[in-house]
């Protein structure tokens, strides 16, 4: 089996970001005040099997782009929204931010809610929410069954 | 640094300044540089353990990475306990390592570290010697953490017994912290760290 993340890396960060990411690329050049550095990942994509394990796609092993894949497959099921100012949690605990209106979030089975941004750095490291530690995917799984 | 990195430990700092175990001194945080990547930080020996009345120095360092990984934190203040290393300061603790989440902070750090000294964990050992004496002596684990208190970290308890025997051993030429180090191994027992020690 060839490296199934080696050529899809565009598409994967760019699903991971949510359209975002293609305003972001082409006006990258135009120096924009907002506009954040180019990170690491869209020049050498660097993932983490396990949260301390970093590695270029090059050098994951194929259990690992597996695993991978079906996480960032995973991330993509989970609901995103806008933030519209009535949810009880004000500040994503991760970045320590108030939420803004506006703001894309996203929301994990266990009602936790982040910047999108935020929770999709830490479960490309670890599958559980970061305030209850409640594995995702396993809530996710009961409720696909419920449904 | 990442600007989510910088920009949490600001945060983090000001939450930190405000909080009732600073009023308490309980824990203190310090900034070491203005990037924000090095910390000091600060707790005091919980009641009723051997640490007590001691003040133990942490050195922080934060990775580029945090909050999806942990910060890197040692014991600066030599101490006495199975989970953190009389050598290096090295501490053995869960959550600094892979049961970190995104959403704890460094408060919650500092007051985990501050719960390890008050239960420690000999079947998870980071100093296997430490945490052999834990195990079969508890009494004498205690009264040799409750001296490393007084000496490094300013604890009140005074031993008169151990420091007249890490006394014979400089007299003898050996440098005081190796005598302390040797005569701590060997449950104060002069003779045996003594013949270790020129061994």
């Amino acid at each position: 089996m060839g490296n199934c993340l080696k050529r899809s890396t565009t598409d994967d960060i760019s699903l991971l970001r949510g359209s975002d990411s293609v305003r972001e690329s082409s006006s990258d050049q135009l120096g924009q005040p907002y506009q954040e550095p180019i990170p690491a990942e869209d020049v050498s994509p660097v993932y983490y099997p396990s949260p301390s394990v970093s590695r270029s796609v090059v050098q994951l092993t194929e259990e690992e782009q597996v695993k991978i894949a079906k996480r960032i497959g995973l991330i993509q099921n989970l609901p995103i929204g806008t933030y519209d100012g009535c949810k009880k949690e004000r500040e994503c605990v991760i970045c320590m931010v108030e939420f803004l209106v506006g703001d894309t979030v996203r929301c994990l089975p266990c009602m936790h809610t982040y910047h999108m941004k935020c929770i999709d750095g830490w479960l490309m490291r670890s599958l559980t929410c970061p305030s209850c530690l409640e594995p995702v995917d396993a809530a996710l799984l009961t409720s696909y069954e419920t449904t | 640094m990442a600007n989510i990195a910088a920009q949490r430990i600001k945060r983090e700092f000001k939450e930190v300044i405000k909080s009732e175990e600073v009023a308490k001194c309980a824990i203190k945080l310090e900034l070491v540089n203005d990037s924000f990547t090095e910390l000091k930080g600060e707790i005091a020996g919980p009641p009723d353990t051997p640490y007590e009345g001691g003040n133990f120095v942490l050195e922080i360092k934060v990775p580029e990475t945090y909050p999806f990984n942990p910060p890197k934190v040692r014991f600066v203040t030599k101490i006495w306990h199975p989970n953190i290393s009389s050598v290096t300061g090295a501490i053995c603790l869960d959550i600094l390592k892979d049961q970190w989440a995104a959403a704890m902070t460094l408060r919650t750090v500092l007051l985990s570290l501050q719960a390890l000294l008050s239960a420690a964990e000999p079947d998870d050992p980071q100093d296997a010697v430490v945490a052999k004496q834990y195990k079969e002596n508890l009494e004498m684990f205690e009264s040799t953490a409750r001296h490393w208190t007084n000496i490094y970290a300013g604890g009140p308890d005074l031993n008169k017994d151990f420091n007249d025997k890490i006394r014979k051993l400089v007299e003898m030429g050996v440098e005081e912290h190796q005598a302390r180090v040797a005569l701590s191994s060997y449950n104060w027992d002069l003779e045996r760290a003594t013949e270790q020690l020129f061994s």
